[in-house]
């Protein structure tokens, strides 16, 4: 090649590169926005991220003049009550029927049915700040909704005297330090895209769970646990001495406490507790979720313990955990709370659950699990693909 | 006049008690509190009344899945443990959220209590004295709400309706501890 067709090629591609540069920093000049300025009265880390977005009326920007919606911020979607309530009798009547689901659709309401996942999702780029402080009130406020039973139930435990202190101990303090740490270190860190797809993955494997009690292999072993259990009640139902007894701890050590209940000595690794305390508590305040679902099966399962020492205790592990991640989502992380659309919510969880046990003699189990099955591959491919991939697998 | 505006009219005259600024900040609080307790309780009545049989027959079911496992334990029976203690778990799940709609029931106010408190008292910090740090409307809300329940659990009694479900919560409750 000529060198000074070489001289040429080189003076077109650094005048093609001016022109790019050029281009690009006229761009950058047409971009800048204008950011709000203010807290327009918003306190706290709300405000803060609300005065550094970018004022205008699109996608990813505050409109200082719009009517004021959901978390009380100018042009976020406005909750509509009606919809609300009906959104969480919808919830209600799951919780009451089928049990943990409702937790699922409770995030499902406040990222979907009531648009605060589309309108926060476009902030990723306009304000960083925002779109991850909100992704935190939406962790908190499902967290409101599916920890609260734990509240009644603790109570209710307590006044039985039916809780394993040492146990409540060792899985509290654990569930403490999880509840704590997550907030603490992923609080104002997770974008909302990145938390829904992992709430997908989340709704893909109580999916599953769900899938595998649908299955006959899944059946037949409910069946085969029915039937036992059916077959012992019957051999022992003449001889119902028990007599009510409280727990009393027999042996103290770091990695193994006993401690008998109704006459039968029990025991456990404190240890093991406490990890699972972190663990599961650490995946609950990840998700925005109540955690009783997997308390629940670490005891009884893996720990070995009986669910007579298990119901209370787990309910307490929630109850603690849930408030510990809560407190540390508001007062750490900053996370804004739309109280009202909690207040609304609750209302009509209470009229899901009083319709839930008379609608449900007419749906049988398997069907409701069937249909739960379904809505998890749906939700939770579309929040996945939506989540990972930026774009929804499944309309939504 | 919205129905906000008015209950805002309403909630903040309990404010305006003593003219004395901290002392009416307490008390009007304790007795936003205390009204959200009662309208709490008064739905928690009608959730409990409407759903009793429900609650009854899954507390019941629970109980006696718990005392087989326990048998089963005793006797050594491993098989009929693990099976006793599955279908309780699957028992404890349905009680467990169930509880969630009585929950719900009681606590709803509290949760429009604090919408209010937000837009009249956010941004106002309560120093906690000898730490250096300041708490916000919602700590002393919930101090309150707390109080309140104290308070309301030992006059409910002795008030009209409340009384009558009172008597009946506890019949219920001894019943529940003989069975």
């Amino acid at each position: 090649m000529k060198k000074g067709m070489i001289n040429k090629i080189a003076l077109a591609t650094l005048l093609l590169m001016l022109a790019v540069l050029a281009l690009g920093a006229s761009g950058v000049g047409a971009q800048q926005e204008t950011a709000v300025g203010s807290d327009l009265g918003l306190k706290g880390k709300l405000g803060e991220a609300i005065a550094k977005a970018p004022v205008g009326t699109g996608k990813g920007q505050i409109d200082p003049d719009a009517p004021r919606g959901a978390f009380g911020i100018p042009g976020a979607p406005e909750i509509n009550y009606l919809v609300a309530i009906l959104w969480a009798v919808w919830v209600g009547w799951i919780f009451s029927t089928v049990g943990a689901f409702g937790g699922i659709m409770a995030g499902v309401g406040h990222m979907t049915v009531y648009g605060l996942g589309d309108w926060v999702k476009p902030f990723k780029n306009t304000a960083p700040q925002l779109n991850k402080l909100l992704t935190d009130s939406i962790r908190t406020s499902n967290q409101w909704l599916v920890g609260l039973s734990a509240l009644l139930s603790t109570i209710n435990y307590l006044k039985a005297k039916r809780l394993a202190w040492p146990l409540g101990i060792a899985l509290g303090l654990g569930s403490i330090v999880g509840a704590v740490a997550i907030p603490a270190l992923t609080g104002g860190k997770v974008s909302f895209s990145q938390y829904q797809g992992w709430f997908g993955l989340f709704v893909f494997v109580v999916g599953g769970v769900l899938l595998y009690e649908t299955t006959p292999r899944g059946q037949a072993s409910k069946k085969a646990a029915k039937e036992a259990a059916r077959a012992f009640e019957q051999s022992i139902k003449e001889k119902k001495d028990e007599a009510a007894q409280g727990i009393t701890v027999t042996q103290w050590s770091l990695t193994d406490i006993k401690f008998s209940f109704f006459g039968v000595e029990f025991k456990f690794n404190p240890i093991w507790a406490f990890v699972g305390g972190v663990v599961i508590a650490a995946i609950s305040a990840f998700l925005g979720v109540g955690g009783g679902f997997l308390y629940v099966p670490y005891l009884t399962s893996i720990v070995g313990l009986p669910m007579f020492v298990v119901a209370g205790t787990s309910a307490m592990a929630v109850l603690v955990s849930m408030m510990t991640s809560i407190t540390t989502y508001i007062t750490v992380a900053g996370a804004a709370m739309d109280w009202g659309m909690i207040g609304v919510e609750l209302i009509g969880v209470f009229i899901g659950s009083m319709i839930g046990p008379r609608t449900q003699k007419y749906i049988p189990d398997i069907w409701l699990k069937r249909l739960f099955v379904v809505l998890a591959l749906y939700v939770g491919l579309g929040y996945f693909s939506k989540g990972f991939f930026g774009k929804a697998w499944v309309p939504m | 006049m919205g129905l906000w505006e008015l209950v805002d009219q309403v909630l903040i005259m309990f404010y305006k008690i003593s003219g004395h600024p901290v002392f009416d900040y307490f008390l009007g609080t304790f007795l936003v509190a205390l009204l959200a307790v009662i309208i709490g309780e008064f739905t928690i009545s009608m959730v409990f009344v409407v759903n009793k049989n429900h609650l009854d027959r899954l507390n019941t079911r629970l109980a006696d899945l718990q005392q087989l496992s326990l048998a089963a334990l005793k006797l050594g029976d491993k098989k009929s443990y693990d099976a006793c203690n599955k279908e309780a778990n699957d028992a404890f799940g349905r009680a467990f959220f169930n509880m969630f709609g009585l929950s719900a029931a009681a606590l709803w106010p509290a949760f429009f209590a604090l919408a209010w408190m937000q837009q009249r008292f956010a941004g106002i910090g309560f120093p906690i004295p000898f730490t250096g740090l300041a708490v916000n409307y919602v700590f002393t809300f919930i101090i309150c709400y707390i109080l309140a329940r104290m308070f309301f659990s030992r006059v409910k009694n002795r008030l009209p309706y409340f009384r009558g479900i009172h008597r009946m919560l506890m019949a219920y409750e001894e019943n529940s501890s003989k069975s």
